[in-house]
């Protein structure tokens, strides 16, 4: 059959200049930077002290369709995965009742970091001015949504399809009465959001994330398979293949302002108070969790913490800086020292302060006081010994009336609360990196752990004004704090955190605590 | 396990007790010390176990005999001296299936390094790039 002149000339052309049948995307991030976007002139909100470069690039040169495309594919994967198989063959109950409080802290917490993280990351969009930067900075937005509805989404279905839901469905209604939630607070909420913009992104991308995503959130998927848990693999490993963008995007802030003058004078000071801040809640919180929240263990948290945080952050990340003026954390002796064993130090304090948690706490056994001993020795002389004696107390038992806090007391062993990370410390019963210090401003007393925060908080103690747990309820009696607080279970008396995580074992009410008759006092009074 | 320097329990992490707190408050390891060691944790997938066992642990072997692929559980975790690279358009043509550097990010869990995709490879390194070295676009072809 005849083709018109037309048809023949445009066939004759595409044989010479094939059209083409599909576009590379990288080939369109080429395209897009003819657009020449000039942000440099822009006004921003967040202000920094730095000048950030205005041609910096992002590293995985994503556009919107592959970035779409690919966060898709791993939302089927994760939540296919759930809802088949994991829903099918019942995990959510063959995880071990010990860490399945854990998961209650680890997912609760992390879900407050991520939302935090959406804010710090449009604000860090807000500050630069180069157009790659603020495409990954805007990827990372988008990433951070996703993580806060992945976290919330693992604790629904640990409350659903689980065990013991009190905790993994309501923890944030025990907030203001909880001594871990302040703290959380300071690292991933203030750290990532409050102040320089550039600071904010050492705290939440060169630190937070580079740093400790690596225990928090690859790490800590170890530990859940060995006990049982498949849920927060398939999860957290689909969260952190988002991080490494984020990472990237901490370095490359790094690099936007590697040339400016400011960042000599600035950097290391930035770092130092970043890591501290980020490491004086996660290093022993994480240590507890892993450790004390597990039944199966892994390895001595030391040694997780040694790997990830000292060798390969300190090394990979910041050791490879060295030659920019980037130098090792002035705080690293503390923070390690931390490692080793500011976890028994909390884990001691959350046993004491049990009834104003989320979550259930056991005693180590026998077999696992012999592997603290191994790993960390002294162990048992100054934690082991003090928990036998608990337990001959009878701690777990609510017809017992004791209380482990009581025991601070009996032993003259004041529970402070560092004003500055909001991490309660006995500084008379510790082996980690804390000792007191107080300091008086505007007629108020305030106690510190550790000179890095008595620093930070030298130069800007507006900034630290929360009140900590003692001052708020100073003078009331323990179960009206936690009825006020929202501390019991729906039916209304029982506590949702208890001192055991016995199927069998009796629950404490809140009669149980109010007979013992405890008051809180605010040991900076006394002084 | 892998006697290899960069294995997950190498050097220090093989001692217990005090022989590993002896050496961890040591003097001079309160400092951190510059290292040219990348790390690369890749998610637990059909994709990823055969990029780990047919291509790192395979055909490319060879290479890049500082490479260390550990199992752990829900990940693999890989060590190596210098870099680490994947081409996407091999894995393709291992799948039988359009297989990109972005599909591959998919289950790129977490990279100690710096990290960055040109065309349909990923490169993990130890290089400074942005700083030492620039990072380039795709080029015309």
């Amino acid at each position: 059959m005849a083709i018109s002149a037309a048809t023949k000339a445009a066939t004759d052309a595409l044989a010479v200049n094939r059209a083409p049948v599909s576009v590379g995307a990288q080939e369109v991030h080429r395209w897009m930077q003819s657009f020449t976007w000039d942000f440099e002139k822009n006004r921003t909100k967040y202000s920094t002290k730095y000048k950030m470069a205005n041609d910096t690039k992002e590293q995985f040169k994503l556009i919107a369709k592959e970035y779409a495309r690919m966060e898709s594919v791993k939302d089927e994967r994760q939540f296919g995965s759930l809802q088949d198989v994991l829903t099918r063959v019942d995990a959510a109950n063959r995880v071990h009742p010990k860490w399945n409080e854990s998961m209650k802290v680890i997912s609760n917490f992390l879900e407050v970091g991520e939302y935090n993280a959406i804010a710090a990351t449009g604000m860090l969009w807000d500050s630069a001015t180069a157009p790659e930067q603020k495409n990954g900075y805007l990827g990372q937005v988008l990433d951070e949504i996703r993580h806060t509805n992945q976290c919330g989404y693992i604790n629904y279905y640990f409350a659903k399809q689980g065990q013991d839901a009190a905790g993994h469905n309501d923890a944030r209604r025990t907030r203001a009465i909880g001594p871990l939630w302040k703290g959380m607070k300071r690292v991933f909420s203030d750290g990532f959001i409050s102040g320089d913009a550039v600071e904010c992104s050492i705290n939440l991308q060169l630190v937070g994330e580079a740093c400790f995503t690596n225990p928090l959130i690859v790490a800590v998927t170890e530990w859940a398979s060995a006990n049982g848990d498949e849920m927060t693999p398939t999860v957290f490993l689909s969260i952190e293949t988002d991080e490494l963008r984020h990472m990237a995007n901490g370095y490359q802030t790094v690099v936007s302002i590697a040339n400016d003058e400011a960042s000599s004078k600035y950097l290391n000071t930035d770092l130092n108070n970043a890591f501290w801040t980020q490491q004086k809640y996660f290093t022993p919180v994480l240590g507890m969790m892993f450790e004390y929240g597990s039944h199966f263990k892994v390895e001595p948290w030391v040694k997780t913490w040694n790997r990830w945080v000292y060798e390969d952050w300190g090394g990979i990340w910041i050791g490879r800086l060295g030659k920019y003026g980037v130098q090792s954390p002035a705080s690293l002796r503390d923070a390690k020292k931390d490692a080793y064993w500011a976890h028994h130090d909390l884990f001691l304090i959350a046993y004491a302060l049990w009834p104003t948690g989320f979550f259930r706490l056991t005693l180590p056994t026998a077999e696992e006081a012999e592997w603290y001993e191994t790993n960390y020795p002294g162990w048992y002389d100054m934690y082991g010994k003090v928990y036998e004696e608990w337990r001959a107390r009878g701690c777990e038992d609510p017809n017992s009336g004791f209380l482990p806090l009581q025991w601070f007391i009996e032993n003259n062993h004041p529970i402070y609360i560092d004003r500055v990370s909001q991490v309660p410390f006995c500084p008379s019963y510790c082996k980690g990196a804390s000792n007191l210090r107080v300091l008086e401003y505007n007629g108020k007393k305030h106690s510190f752990s550790d000179q890095w925060g008595e620093r930070m908080w030298l130069s800007e103690p507006e900034r630290y004004e929360c009140q900590n747990i003692w001052e708020q309820y100073e003078g009331r009696e323990l179960s009206e704090v936690i009825a006020e607080g929202h501390g019991v279970r729906s039916d209304g008396k029982t506590l949702i955190s208890q001192p055991h995580t016995n199927k069998d074992g009796k629950l404490w009410t809140l009669d149980d605590i109010k007979k013992i008759g405890c008051v809180f006092a605010d040991p900076l009074k006394a002084l | 396990m892998s006697k290899s320097s960069n294995a997950y329990n190498a050097g220090i992490m093989q001692k217990t007790g005090k022989a590993f707190a002896d050496e961890y408050f040591s003097e001079e390891n309160q400092v951190v010390k510059e290292s040219n060691e990348v790390v690369l944790v890749l998610k637990k997938s059909d994709e990823l176990n055969t990029v780990v066992e047919e291509i790192l642990l395979g055909s490319h072997l060879a290479e890049n005999p500082t490479l260390v692929v550990e199992d752990r559980a829900g990940f693999w975790w890989l060590k190596a001296t210098g870099k680490i690279e994947i081409d996407c358009t091999e894995v393709s043509e291992l799948l039988g299936k359009h297989y990109s550097v972005y599909d591959l990010l998919v289950d790129v869990s977490s990279t100690i390094g710096r990290a960055y995709t040109l065309g349909e490879t990923f490169t993990i390194t130890s290089e400074l790039m942005g700083l030492d070295v620039k990072l380039q676009d795709l080029q015309a072809a």
